[in-house]
């Protein structure tokens, strides 16, 4: 038996840390047997949840419902998007160092480079690691949009609370000048990230983004400013 | 009602009314809601308060993992398992992540190099609760090591890597003791799925 098949018990119990988790749903895309095991581990699971049931705190319940009053519900395309898409995010998760590669027409494909430096503990490493556990989340959602010639594109993971930006091919912003990038949550930016001077392509990590409605990008002065210039190069809906 | 007629074991799993509400959940039906609240509150609220102990807080995430089914039900698929394992599956990710993060790698180091703490406590406490519960028998079926581990994992937090540590055994052994343990459980529950 293989190694990994093994994992579906740790997996159920949600016993894995990120990049497991991510290689795992890997696993489960090209193992339907493994999915099934899994659905039904879950269920037993659920089983359990009777004998620890518990009274809520009185006021629970009109919190959440007063709370549920003001949210929006998730759009359900997400699904139906997600399986006409060719490529499974997993499938290209094998190795650590993720490269994001664009195609025409706004498809989106993964590259996963070999990790030379496998096991060594750097930043570097951590980051790519989680680069890849957003690529594989099962609720990754991908958005796309052209910026003047070039392409910014978005995969959240709202699970994970994090979500990997990719620019490619943005018009030069001048030598003095880079690209910076926004989180736009109740009308307020907040700095996600700068470019060095000059550059024109990115993969960013960005933590935080539950809640964020838009992604922005905007050209700034070397350094990055507090608040971004306007217009924008290109903003994306994140919700 | 004077005497409840014995539920099947599926029904444990999944009790019928909630794959409907879920429906009627995913159309935006707010009191499809309410009522989908009163059918597993307090099951969620108890898995999490299980796994993260402090009540304030698990109240907290409680209220978020709620608010959390009903923004994101469009999005369930129910040819993937049932809702309550969705459901439940949300609410044990949401504690275990609070978890995980409330725990500096440090102090999560420490925690699982030093023995004593709070973890036998968990055992203890959730298997006498499941004590008095018709998983009783299923419990017992497993194997002390498939009994620790799946309930260390599950309602401590932990990684399988700790657990590994924690019990002191191989990271093979203990992937493969969660899993045997899990379809022990299963095939005793007669849990089944699709």
């Amino acid at each position: 038996m293989t190694d990994i098949h093994t994992l579906s018990g740790a997996y159920t119990l949600n016993a894995m840390d990120d990049l497991d988790r991510a290689r795992f749903n890997h696993h489960l895309d090209e193992c339907p047997a493994c999915a099934a095991e899994v659905a039904e581990l879950t269920e037993t699971m659920a089983a359990l949840t009777e004998a620890t049931a518990e009274a809520p705190p009185i006021g629970l319940r009109s919190a959440v419902l007063a709370s549920v009053d003001d949210t929006l519900q998730l759009r359900p395309e997400t699904h139906r998007v997600s399986r006409r898409q060719p490529v499974r995010w997993g499938r290209w998760l094998a190795g650590a160092a993720a490269v994001v590669v664009l195609g025409g027409a706004g498809a989106v494909g993964y590259v996963i480079a070999d990790d030379a430096g496998r096991g060594a503990s750097t930043r570097a490493d951590a980051e790519t690691h989680r680069i890849a556990a957003v690529l594989a989340a099962p609720d990754a959602r991908t958005r796309s949009t052209a910026a003047r010639g070039g392409r910014v594109t978005v995969v959240a993971a709202e699970s994970l609370d994090e979500a990997v930006a990719v620019l490619t091919d943005l018009p030069s912003p001048g030598a003095d000048h880079a690209y910076q990038l926004w989180l736009i949550r109740d009308r307020t930016p907040r700095s996600v990230g700068i470019l060095a001077a000059g550059r024109t392509d990115a993969t960013r990590l960005i933590g935080g983004v539950r809640g964020a409605a838009l992604l922005g990008v905007s050209r700034e002065p070397a350094g990055g400013s507090a608040t971004p210039t306007v217009p924008l190069v290109t903003q994306l809906a994140l919700g | 009602m004077t005497s409840e007629p014995e539920r099947t074991r599926q029904q444990v799993a999944t009790p019928p009314d909630v794959d409907d509400l879920m429906r009627r959940v995913a159309g935006g039906d707010r009191d499809a809601f309410a009522a989908l609240y009163d059918a597993i509150a307090s099951r969620v609220y108890g898995l999490i308060r299980r796994v993260i102990r402090d009540t304030g807080l698990a109240e907290e995430v409680a209220q978020e993992t709620l608010v959390e089914i009903w923004r994101t039900a469009p999005r369930f698929d129910p040819s993937r398992g049932s809702a309550a394992g969705w459901i439940f599956t949300i609410a044990h990710r949401r504690a275990v992540d609070r978890v995980r993060a409330e725990q500096s790698a440090a102090d999560r180091e420490r925690r699982t190099a030093t023995a004593s703490v709070p973890f036998d406590d968990v055992i203890e406490e959730v298997t006498a609760r499941l004590e008095q519960h018709a998983v009783r028998r299923c419990l017992r079926t497993l194997t002390q090591l498939q009994r620790e581990s799946i309930l260390l994992a599950y309602y401590g937090g932990l990684t399988y890597r700790e657990v590994a540590d924690r019990l002191g055994i191989a990271l093979p052994t203990v992937k493969t003791r969660m899993r045997d343990g899990l379809i022990r459980l299963r095939d005793c529950l007669g849990v089944s799925w699709g």
